[in-house]
C-alpha cells in the first residue's frame, strides 16, 4: 500500500517534469518570429503556482529549480535570477497550501495573484538594481496579468485532465498520515 | 516531502527553510556571477542550449511543419480573393521585370566600363532555424549550424532577400541569431539615395526605429536602407529594408526580410575588413621606428621632434 503511494506520488513528480518539458518544447518552436505586441501568459509560471497551491507535495522546490534553471537558459534570461524568485514565491505560497485548502477559491486567486506580482517586481528591480537592459514594461505588465487571468484556466484544466485538485478530506500520504 | 503540518513533522521544518535559503543563495550567486562575468556565464548557457535543443529537434521539426501546414491550410478560406490579388500583382510585376531585365544590362555595362571589382570573398553557409528565443521579450532564432561550420560571432545573416541579424553566441552546433527587431541590436546602415548615414536600433516591434539621423529632412519613406560598413561591423550594401514612417511619426524600416517565416537562413562568411591604420606618409613624419618610406620626399629626421 505504501510503496503503491509511494508510486504514485512520483509518477505525479514525475506528471509535473513532463508538462514543463512540454511547455518550454512548445515554446521554443519557431512558429512565430515576429514580434508581437502583446505577450502570451508564461505557462511554465502559472502551471508551477497552481502546482504549488493545490498540490505541493507533486512539486518539490528542487524539482521547481531545475526546471526554471533550465527555462533561464534556454529562454535567454539573466541565468539564476528568475529561478530564485520563482522558489521564493512558491515557497510563500507552498507555506498557505494548508489554510488555503479550506479557503474560497477568490483567496487562493489572489494569493497566487500576490505572488505573481511579486515575482515580476522583484524581477524587474533587481534587474534595475545591477543596471541590467531590461524587456519594454508594458510588455512585462500585460505578461503578469495575463499569467494571472489564466490562473483559473489551468486550475480547471489541471484538476480535469491531470487530476490535481485540493486533497479530498481524509486522503492520506504514502506514511498514512492525512494530508 | 516535508510540510508544516499537525502531524509530527515539525522539527523539519526549521532544516528545510534552512536548505531553502542555501538554494536561493545559490541560484542568486549564479544571477551574480552571470553579470560580473557575462561572456563566461554566455558560453555556458550556449553549451547547454548545444547539448539540449538539438536533442529535441527530431520532434521539433515535425510539430513545427504541421503548425505551419495548419496556417497554409486557413489560408485557404481566402484563396479566391488572394488569387485575384496575385493576378494583380503578377501584372505590376511583369511591368517591374523588364525594367529590371533593362537595368541589370544597364548595370553590367557601367560596371564593365568601371572595371569595378564586387566582393568575391561573400560566401555564405546556409543554416536551418531550429528554436526561437522562447520568450515575447527577446527577438533571437537558433541555427543548426555552428563553429564546427566555422561559423564566428558577428557574422551577418540574411534570408534570400535582406538582412534578417548576426551571429551572437556560437555554440559547437548552434550558433544563435540575433534579429534586427531585438531590442539589443544596433546596425549602422545608409539611407540611399540620400547618403545618410544612421543605426537601425531594434525595439522588440517588427518596424525597427532609425536612430541617430543626421538629416531626416532628405529622407523619405520607401527610400532604401542598406547596411554600410562602418566600424567594420558588416559588409556594406546588404539590403535591410525600406525606411517607413511609424504612427508616433518616427522613421522607421520596413525589414526586406520575410519575419513571418524565417526557415533557412544564410550566414555570410564576412571577412574582417582591413583597418586603414598607418596615417598618410606623404604629409605626416613617419615614426622614428620605421624605416623605409615608399615614395615621396625624404623628410629631415630633425623635424619630427620639433
Amino acid at each position: 500500500m505504501a510503496e503503491a503511494a509511494s508510486a504514485r506520488i512520483w509518477s505525479k513528480r514525475a506528471m509535473f517534469g513532463v508538462i514543463a518539458f512540454g511547455i518550454v518544447f512548445l515554446q521554443l518552436l519557431p512558429l512565430n518570429t515576429v514580434p508581437k505586441l502583446w505577450a502570451m501568459p508564461d505557462f511554465l509560471l502559472v502551471f508551477t503556482m497552481v502546482w504549488v497551491a493545490r498540490r505541493p507535495d507533486f512539486v518539490p522546490v528542487l524539482g521547481i529549480a531545475v526546471v526554471f534553471l533550465m527555462a533561464d537558459l534556454l529562454f535567454q534570461r539573466p541565468p539564476g535570477l528568475m529561478t530564485a524568485t520563482v522558489v521564493l514565491a512558491s515557497e510563500a505560497v507552498r507555506a498557505r497550501a494548508m489554510g488555503l485548502r479550506n479557503a474560497s477559491f477568490g483567496l487562493e486567486w489572489f494569493t497566487v495573484a500576490l505572488a505573481i506580482a511579486g515575482i515580476t517586481v522583484g524581477n524587474r528591480l533587481v534587474l534595475a538594481l545591477v543596471m541590467t537592459p531590461q524587456a519594454p514594461l508594458g510588455l512585462t505588465l500585460i505578461q503578469m496579468v495575463m499569467t494571472i487571468l489564466v490562473y483559473p484556466v489551468i486550475v480547471a484544466l489541471a484538476h480535469l485532465v491531470f487530476g490535481v485538485s485540493r486533497p479530498a478530506p481524509g486522503e492520506v500520504n504514502a506514511l498514512g498520515q492525512k494530508l | 516531502m516535508a510540510r508544516n503540518g499537525n502531524n509530527g513533522e515539525d522539527f523539519i521544518a526549521p532544516i528545510r527553510r534552512l536548505l531553502i535559503g542555501l538554494l536561493v543563495l545559490v541560484l542568486a550567486a549564479i544571477f551574480v556571477v552571470w553579470r560580473i562575468d557575462s561572456p563566461r556565464m554566455e558560453r555556458f548557457r550556449s553549451a547547454v542550449i548545444d547539448t539540449v535543443v538539438p536533442s529535441m529537434d527530431w520532434a521539433m521539426a515535425p510539430v513545427t511543419g504541421m503548425a505551419n501546414m495548419l496556417a497554409d491550410f486557413q489560408s485557404y478560406q481566402r484563396i479566391h480573393e488572394q488569387n485575384r490579388d496575385l493576378r494583380r500583382e503578377l501584372q505590376q510585376m511583369r511591368a517591374w521585370r523588364e525594367a529590371a531585365l533593362q537595368l541589370e544590362q544597364e548595370n553590367a555595362k557601367l560596371l564593365d566600363l568601371n572595371n569595378v571589382r564586387l566582393d568575391p570573398a561573400l560566401t555564405f553557409v546556409t543554416g536551418v532555424v531550429m528554436a526561437d528565443s522562447g520568450s515575447p521579450f527577446r527577438q533571437s532564432v537558433l541555427l543548426n549550424v555552428g563553429a564546427r561550420d566555422g561559423i564566428v560571432d558577428g557574422w551577418p545573416v540574411m534570408d534570400g532577400i535582406g538582412l534578417v541579424g548576426r551571429i551572437s553566441g556560437v555554440g559547437e552546433k548552434t550558433s544563435r541569431v540575433i534579429l534586427l527587431t531585438d531590442t539589443s541590436s544596433r546596425i549602422p546602415v545608409i539611407i540611399q539615395p540620400s547618403g545618410q548615414r544612421a543605426i537601425l536600433a531594434g525595439d522588440n516591434t517588427i518596424y525597427p526605429p532609425i536612430d541617430f539621423l543626421e538629416d531626416p529632412d532628405v529622407v523619405r519613406p520607401g527610400d532604401r536602407v542598406v547596411s554600410s560598413g562602418d566600424g567594420g561591423l558588416f559588409p556594406p550594401d546588404l539590403l535591410v529594408g525600406q525606411v517607413a514612417l511609424g504612427n508616433d511619426r518616427r522613421l522607421r524600416v520596413r525589414l526586406a526580410a520575410d519575419y513571418e517565416r524565417l526557415e533557412f537562413l544564410r550566414v555570410l562568411r564576412s571577412p574582417p575588413t582591413e583597418q586603414i591604420s598607418d596615417p598618410g606618409r606623404l604629409i605626416i613624419p613617419e615614426p622614428e621606428a620605421e624605416v623605409a618610406v615608399p615614395f615621396g620626399p625624404d623628410l629631415p629626421v630633425e623635424g619630427t621632434d620639433g
